[in-house]
Formats: structure tokens, C-alpha cells, sequence
């Protein structure tokens, strides 16, 4: 899967689970652009993901993402 | 050596002399700005001095192996030494602050079911700021084994970290990553900083000597003679104290916060107006920040992570053992781990409904004050917040248990009312409502005053401010009830 297919897949979850149909997402996206993306939905999200791309993450996986980029990274290792 | 004294003000007064005469040398900067920091340490616990180097040592070596081993792609490696890190960490505060606690308890539960142990409590002296160092000591291993951060190649900046003066009493409790990055930067004498911590002290100090010292002459009357006051006295000290505690800890947080800045330092919030709110879950993210974030972040998240295939009750589950923390955090008594658990319980209400996920905002009428269904939310929840600080105030569960059977008995009795105290307390806590009102709901509103005034405004803050406080405040001060942590 291209780089870009797994942003807009990614933002297609993120765009369900948060409700925001508007919500665009670029590498440099971090929790502190979305402010309905927080501790609790991001565990939220994380399931979405996982469920949507067909993987499993791990917690240190989890724990280190610092915005979009390094989330999208961590997807295309996986796939 | 508290930070409203006048020894501290000396100090401090020296401190910002020379340490602004070492800019723009940044490594002479951190170099006295350590020398002052284990200084101040020294004069407040002289005795532990010497556990705080040692576990700044350890640390900044056992990180030191984490950062190498991660380069090396041992994860194992990495992995060990990080629980180590924890394990001494959690050890440390284990031995000062709950071996006792946990021995005494098991001792009783013995001798509870016929077992006859007799013991005698380990005198064992509790290192001041232990909470909140090592917290910030075992953040730092931690971040380097998330990658958040990289390993600090300088023992003196991370030392510096650790020991920080302003926050290493009672916190804010600050992050690595933030911190390291100031250090890296020299702090060139900014009047803007200056002034605008400057006027951050002074607010604390309002919040502290003129409200929460001032409440506390009568809560403390009223509590500690318990037996002898009537249930709506009782009522009236409990019902007031959630108040005290925001002025006490919030206003030690703005001195806090306030030296920082005038150092050149940005740290960590502590307090965004809790009472504004309308839940348990928003009062908590709004009430000591610095340690629930870092309890959201280092205990919070990766349970709720691990548990995340069991839905809702994996957060359930993570929330409660979050909250047992938060309450046993605070000091080693059942009444603080019932205070974790009586919290963690509202929580559940919140998930089941859904509540917990939405994020519900107070809506303002035209005139952009909050209406009515959000006020009567907002005082609900002041009501549970209360009954949660009677248990914390409480020494212990049968003080607790006492206080509440000595309402229903002394129903019709009068209230003890204190003139002076109280007034001297309303008329304080009015400014500093009305400014929490400000902040809160008409930050885009500025309040009319004459040109005269608005050209002078700081000064004219400043003034008032210290007037306040040398009509208002109490001179002959208590510790910060926060220290004992």
C-alpha cells in the first residue's frame, strides 16, 4: 500500500471515530491540532486502526507516536 | 525555607542578581542555577541531599544505558534496564513513604484473624519533594525507552532537571523534553518575564496568606474540635474547604510557576479554574495537571492500551487503578486510597453513559454567562468534590466515620460563625472568583478603565496586589499543605 493510501485510509478512521467529517490530517498532525482526539480516543482509534488495517500494534509502538507521520511509518512496516 | 518567607526572598533576590550577570553564558547560567537549586535543597533537607545526587546519579546512568542500548537495537536491553529504572523509582517511594503504612496494615490483618504480631514502626523520615522528583526521575527513563526524548549526554542539565528550586518542593511535577530544551537556550534578561512572574508570585501569595491561610483559622477550628460543633458548622468548614485547597495549592503553584518565569523558565500548569466544571472527569483534568498528566501518560494510557480488546471495562479498569494512585499518591493512609476509589467510582456513571467519551462544553447564554442547567451541573459537582476532601482531610477512615456521625446528632445546634475570619476570607475570595469568572467566560472582554488607569495598568496591579496582601494576609504562616507530600 502507497504512503498516501494508508493517510487517507487513516484519516477515513479518524473522521469516523472523532465525528468530524472535515478533518484533514498531514504528517505533521499532532493531538494538540484535534481537540477531540485525547488520551481516551486515541486508545479508541488505535482499535479503530488496528481493526481497519487488519494489524496489531504494540504498546511501545503506540507510546512513541509523536504525530500522523510517525503513525503512517509504523502502519507501512507493518502492511 | 518556604517560598512566601522573607529568607526567600533574600535568596532569591541574590539568585536573579547574579544569575542574569552570567548571560549570555548559558553553561555558567545552569552551573550556578544547580549550585542554587541543591543549596535551597540542603537548607529545606539537609539530610537528603545526598539520596537526591545519588538517585540523580543512578538515573542519568541507568538512562544513560537505555539511550546506548536502544542505538545498539537491544531491545531487550533497553527494556530491562527501563523496569529497572521504575522498580527503583517505585522502590524508593515504596521504602520512605509506604513501608510502614503497609507493614502496620498486614500487622493488623494478622492479629484480625487471631495471628498475635506484635511490631514496631521503622522510624523512617520522608525526603521533602520525594513525590514529585521521583516522578520526574522515572519520566525521563521512561521517555527515552518511548523515544520521546534522547538520552541527556550532560549530568549537570539533567541535575538541574531533577533539583530545579522552584518546582522541586511541590511541583508543578514537569516533563523532560520541555525543560532540556530551555536549558539548551541561554535566559536572557526579559523585563516581560520578569514582570509577568513577578505578578504570578504576588497572585499566589493573594491566593495563599490572605484566603487559604485565612480559611484555614476557621476550618481548622471547626475540624480539629469536631465533637463540639454542630452538623451545620461541620458542613459549613467541609463545604468551604475544596476552596482552601484550590487557594492553598494553586497559589503555591503560581509562586511556583512565577519564580520559574522570572528565571527565564516556562513549566508545566498546574490549575485551569477546576471548579468550573461539570464532571469528574473534566474537575480532574483541570485539578493538579501536572500529576494527573503524568499519570494519564505513564499509567493511564499504557494500561489502556494493554486492556483496549476489553472495550469499556478495560478503561473502567484502567481508571480505577489510575485513581487509586492519584489517592494513595498523596500519602500512605486508607483514607487517601478510599479518596482514589471514591473518584474512580464517579468515573463509571460517565462511561456507561457515554458521557465520559463526549466532550460536553458549558453553554452561555447572550450575555455569556453559563446557564442555568450547567450552574446547578457545576455545583452538583462541587458537592462530590467535597465529600471526596472530607475523606482526604480526615487523619484517619475512624475520624472520617466519627465526623460524619456527628452530623445527624448535633442537627440543631447553631453555626459557629467567626466574623472576622470570614469576612477578612469572603471579601478575598470575591477577587478571586470574579477574576476565575474572567478567565474563564469573558477572556475577549476587557473590564472598562480610564486611560489613566490602562497606561499604569501593571503598576497599578501590583500595587493593589501588595496592599492586599499586607492588609489581608497572614504573616505567621502554615506550610503549604502540599509540602507533606
Amino acid at each position: 500500500m502507497e504512503r498516501n493510501e494508508i493517510l487517507e485510509k487513516v484519516q477515513d478512521v479518524f473522521r469516523e471515530e472523532l465525528e468530524l467529517d472535515d478533518l484533514v490530517l498531514a504528517d505533521e498532525t499532532t493531538a494538540d491540532d484535534v481537540e477531540e482526539w485525547d488520551s481516551l480516543s486515541h486508545v479508541q482509534l488505535v482499535v479503530a486502526l488496528e481493526k481497519a488495517f487488519g494489524i496489531k500494534f504494540t504498546s511501545r509502538e503506540i507510546l512513541s507516536w509523536d504525530n500522523i507521520g510517525d503513525l503512517i511509518n509504523c502502519i507501512g512496516k507493518k502492511l | 525555607m518556604v517560598v512566601n518567607s522573607l529568607a526567600f526572598l533574600w535568596f532569591f533576590l541574590v539568585v536573579l542578581v547574579v544569575y542574569y550577570l552570567c548571560q549570555p553564558k548559558k553553561l555558567v547560567q545552569n552551573i550556578f542555577l544547580l549550585i542554587c537549586s541543591y543549596w535551597f535543597y540542603a537548607q529545606v533537607d539537609i539530610k537528603m541531599t545526598g539520596l537526591l545526587a545519588i538517585l540523580t546519579l543512578l538515573f542519568w546512568l541507568i538512562g544513560h544505558g537505555i539511550g546506548k542500548a536502544i542505538d545498539q537495537k537491544q531491545e531487550r536491553r533497553a527494556s530491562l534496564l527501563t523496569t529497572l529504572s521504575v522498580i527503583v523509582g517505585i522502590g524508593a517511594l515504596f521504602y520512605f513513604k509506604y513501608l510502614n503504612f503497609f507493614i502496620g496494615s498486614f500487622i493488623a490483618a494478622a492479629n484480625a484473624i487471631g495471628l498475635h504480631l506484635s511490631w514496631t514502626a521503622a522510624h523512617i523520615v520522608v525526603p521533602i519533594g520525594l513525590s514529585f522528583f521521583t516522578f520526574k526521575l522515572m519520566s525521563y527513563t521512561l521517555d527515552i525507552y518511548h523515544g520521546k526524548i534522547e538520552r541527556e549526554r550532560n549530568i549537570f542539565d539533567f541535575a538541574n532537571f531533577i533539583a530545579f528550586f522552584p518546582t522541586i518542593l511541590s511541583g508543578p511535577i514537569d516533563r523532560p523534553k520541555p525543560f532540556f530544551k530551555q536549558l539548551k537556550q541561554s535566559r536572557l534578561f526579559n523585563p516581560n518575564n520578569l514582570m509577568t512572574g513577578f505578578r504570578r508570585v504576588l497572585w499566589g501569595m493573594f491566593m495563599k496568606m490572605c484566603i487559604a491561610d485565612r480559611l484555614d483559622l476557621y476550618i481548622s477550628a471547626v475540624w480539629n474540635n469536631f465533637e463540639h460543633h454542630s452538623a451545620t458548622s461541620i458542613l459549613f468548614a467541609s463545604l468551604l474547604y475544596p476552596f482552601q485547597m484550590y487557594a492553598d495549592f494553586s497559589g503555591y503553584s503560581e509562586m511556583a510557576i512565577g519564580v520559574a518565569l522570572m528565571l527565564g523558565f516556562k513549566v508545566a500548569e498546574n490549575f485551569k479554574r477546576p471548579f468550573f466544571t461539570i464532571n469528574i472527569a473534566q474537575y480532574w483534568s483541570r485539578w493538579h495537571m501536572s500529576l494527573t498528566s503524568w499519570l494519564t501518560d505513564y499509567v493511564f494510557m499504557p494500561l489502556n492500551i494493554k486492556l483496549r480488546d476489553w472495550g469499556t471495562n478495560g478503561t473502567i479498569a484502567a481508571i480505577m487503578l489510575n485513581m487509586t494512585f492519584i489517592g494513595m499518591w498523596h500519602g500512605a493512609d486508607w483514607t487517601f486510597f478510599l479518596f482514589g476509589i471514591y473518584h474512580g467510582l464517579w468515573y463509571i456513571p460517565l462511561m456507561v453513559s457515554g458521557q465520559f467519551f463526549k466532550k460536553t462544553k458549558i453553554k452561555v447564554n447572550e450575555y455569556g454567562w453559563p446557564t442555568m442547567p450547567f450552574v446547578i451541573k457545576m455545583i452538583v459537582n462541587y458537592l462530590v468534590v467535597t465529600f471526596g476532601l472530607m475523606l482526604f482531610h480526615s487523619n484517619n477512615i475512624s475520624e472520617f466515620w466519627a465526623v460524619l456521625c456527628r452530623i445527624p446528632e448535633a442537627w440543631n445546634d447553631g453555626l459557629f460563625f467567626d466574623m472576622p475570619t470570614l469576612v477578612n476570607a469572603a471579601i478575598c475570595s470575591v477577587a478571586l472568583i470574579y477574576v476565575d469568572i474572567q478567565e474563564e467566560w469573558f477572556t475577549k472582554k476587557k473590564p472598562y478603565l480610564p486611560r489613566w488607569a490602562e497606561r499604569w495598568r501593571w503598576e497599578l496591579t501590583i500595587a493593589v496586589e501588595i496592599v492586599a496582601i499586607l492588609l489581608f494576609g497572614i504573616f505567621d504562616s502554615n506550610q503549604f499543605i502540599y509540602f507533606q507530600f
